[in-house]
């Protein structure tokens, strides 16, 4: 048996450990085992991968936007969540609010998740940007509640909803995770409203260096997208980690996130 | 809000664990329905706070075999009186207790509710079932119903009673006699002198009358351990081996030892007497585990016995996430 490839992730829930054995028992039986390190925020797991320490990366799409930067575009995606390749950020407020689309944030107050959130924060500004508003013509409420996790707590994103509901801001960007994970506008009628979504974009991937040959990750990815929704033993492992389905990366759906990193002048360090 | 509260706590948990906050009651059905959405379970609401569970539980009903499932049987207590008076009886039973008789007309009922509610099996119990004149017509309106069993000491197959067991079907009817030892100690102790000689003349009697026989004994845990000769002297009776129940004592009504039963350790056995629908026959004189006083429509109560369980396990399952084993 070959020795196993070893995945790095950021434990931004306990769950994730539960995820991750999951994952393990399940390439334990194939042909290309692997076991699993846990980081407590992504700038670990990206020097990790750089390093050597890992052999792949679970990375979010603002860790997959920093490795490209350090490696020059050396770096490969392999594989990503259904969902990671139709993520969207929504514009929530409260109903009669008066906003119809971005361009009606002009003067109002508009709260972020935390500052390395690409849902919640690089993306929503890139958005106003694209929307021909100022960086004074909107007043930023930034809620730096899981820095370091890029978001993945979703905490940060429903205390910008909180904020929303306190009136410290007239509305809220988030991720569809998270307005998902509040049951959209259907389980609180009259709590908030979506006033503008995104362009679908991309979000985390499986990620690794050139160090690593296609002969040892064909037959992982090959594995990968083997797990299936209707067999019982793959289903809450995908129930878990949020998808039906493990997809090739749609690396084009990265494209708005390089561009907003670019125009904000983020680094590729931290 | 209690959504954005509830899907912050539960992301910070693993699965299985289980997070509590406190809940405006005016957002019970909420909580309900963010769970139902969201693939998380509702443990309970207790004095104002609401536990959910990250996941979903275990089905409390996967881990039980087909035939332990809540409403497969039904057991009915005919009376309660007896014409002994073991020292263990687990219901009181004597000869000076109460008869306390479900009667025909509820029987009936019982046994056509229970057909359609899809219980498979009625066990007829007291008490001395054989101790009531009408103890033939009872027999029938079960059979005629369904497969059904009928406990009795085996004691009373004599004069009117020998005819009433006569005109019961043996192909629709199984009698189930209580045997304690191969020799009459320790079970004339327990159960009065000579009562283990007319116990196996009742098991030979009713063998010959074409009845299947299932022998069942009451041990005291410490004797499990001696059952081989009693299987061979149950095989000479010409009981067959599933047919020989070897059960510990539980501890209710007049034992004095035995294994502790409660309702969180008994997998639930819909139990009717004249009085209301019980958890467990070993507890049908104990109103701690009293289900519901009405008995109509038997579906339900089992039901509400099936909603009981299921409430059981999962609230002993969030308590042992409390605890986790070191
Ligand atoms: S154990 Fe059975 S035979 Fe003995 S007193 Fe109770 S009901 Fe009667």
């Amino acid at each position: 048996m070959s020795k196993p490839l070893i995945v790095g992730a950021v434990a931004y829930t306990p769950n994730v450990v539960n995820i991750w054995e999951g994952m393990r028992g399940y390439f334990a039986d194939g042909p290309a085992p692997m076991d699993f390190v846990l980081f407590s925020n992504y700038g670990s797991l990206v020097d990790a991968l750089l390093d050597g320490t890992l052999d792949i990366a679970w990375n979010t799409n603002l860790a997959w936007v920093r490795t490209v930067g350090r490696t020059q575009g050396a770096c490969r995606a392999l594989a990503m969540r259904d969902t990671d390749a139709v993520f969207q950020t929504l514009f929530v407020a409260r109903p009669g609010s008066g906003l119809s689309g971005l361009a009606d944030l002009k003067g109002r107050r508009l709260a972020l998740g935390s500052r390395d959130s690409a849902q919640a924060a690089i993306l929503p500004v890139h958005y106003l940007g694209e929307a021909g508003l100022g960086a004074d013509e909107v007043e930023l409420v930034r809620i730096n509640s899981d820095v370091g996790k890029h978001g993945d707590t979703g905490r940060s994103e429903l205390d910008a909803l909180r904020a929303v509901l306190d009136d410290r801001a007239d509305a809220a960007a988030l991720g569809i995770n998270t307005w998902e994970a509040i049951g959209r506008e259907e389980l609180m009628p009259g709590a908030f409203e979506v006033f503008w979504e995104s362009p679908t974009y991309s979000h985390c991937n499986f990620t690794a260096l050139p160090r690593l040959s296609e002969e040892r990750t064909r037959p992982w990815v090959e594995r990968l997208f083997a797990m299936d929704w209707d067999n019982p033993e793959h289903r809450p492992i995908l129930e878990m980690e949020g998808l039906r389905q493990w997809v090739p990366p749609r690396l084009a759906g990265y494209d708005s996130l390089f561009e907003a990193v670019r125009t904000q002048g983020i680094s590729d360090r931290w | 809000m209690v959504i954005l509260d509830l899907v912050e706590r539960i992301g910070t948990v693993a699965d299985g664990a289980t997070v509590t906050v406190p809940l405006d009651p005016a957002d019970g059905a909420l909580v309900a329905a963010w769970c139902a959405r969201t693939g998380n379970e509702l443990v309970d609401v207790v004095d104002g706070v609401a536990t959910v569970r990250r996941g979903r539980g275990p089905d409390p009903f996967a881990e039980l075999s087909p035939w332990q499932l809540p409403g497969t049987r039904l057991w009915m207590y005919t009376n309660f009186d007896c014409n002994l008076a073991c020292d263990y009886c687990c219901v009181r039973s004597s000869p000076h207790a109460r008869r306390r008789a479900l009667g025909a007309d509820r029987v009936r009922r019982l046994a056509t509710e229970a057909a359609a509610a899809g219980v498979s099996e009625l066990i007829l119990t007291g008490g001395e079932p054989l101790l009531l004149p009408d103890i033939d017509d009872l027999v029938a309106a079960c059979t005629a119903a369904l497969p059904t069993t009928l406990l009795t000491n085996g004691m009373l197959f004599r004069g009117r009673r020998l005819d009433a067991l006569r005109r019961m079907d043996p192909a629709r009817l199984a009698l189930q006699i209580s045997l304690d030892s191969p020799e009459p100690e320790p079970h004339d102790r327990h159960r009065g002198r000579g009562t283990w000689q007319r116990a196996v003349d009742g098991i030979r009697l009713a063998r010959a009358e074409g009845f299947r026989v299932r022998v069942a004994a009451t041990l005291p845990p410490e004797q499990l351990h001696t059952l081989e000769p009693f299987h061979a002297f149950l095989d000479g009776l010409g009981i067959a081996r599933e047919d020989q129940v070897i059960r510990p004592l539980a501890r209710r009504g007049v034992a004095e030892s035995g294994l502790e039963l409660t309702v969180e350790s008994l997998i639930p056995e819909v139990t009717v007497t004249a009085e209301g629908v019980y958890w467990h026959p070993v507890s049908a004189d104990h109103d701690d585990q009293l289900v519901t006083r009405e008995l109509f429509p038997l579906e339900a109560a089992i039901e509400e016995v099936r909603r009981r369980f299921a409430a059981d396990r999962r609230r002993a399952d969030a308590a042992a996430q409390w605890f986790p084993c070191a």
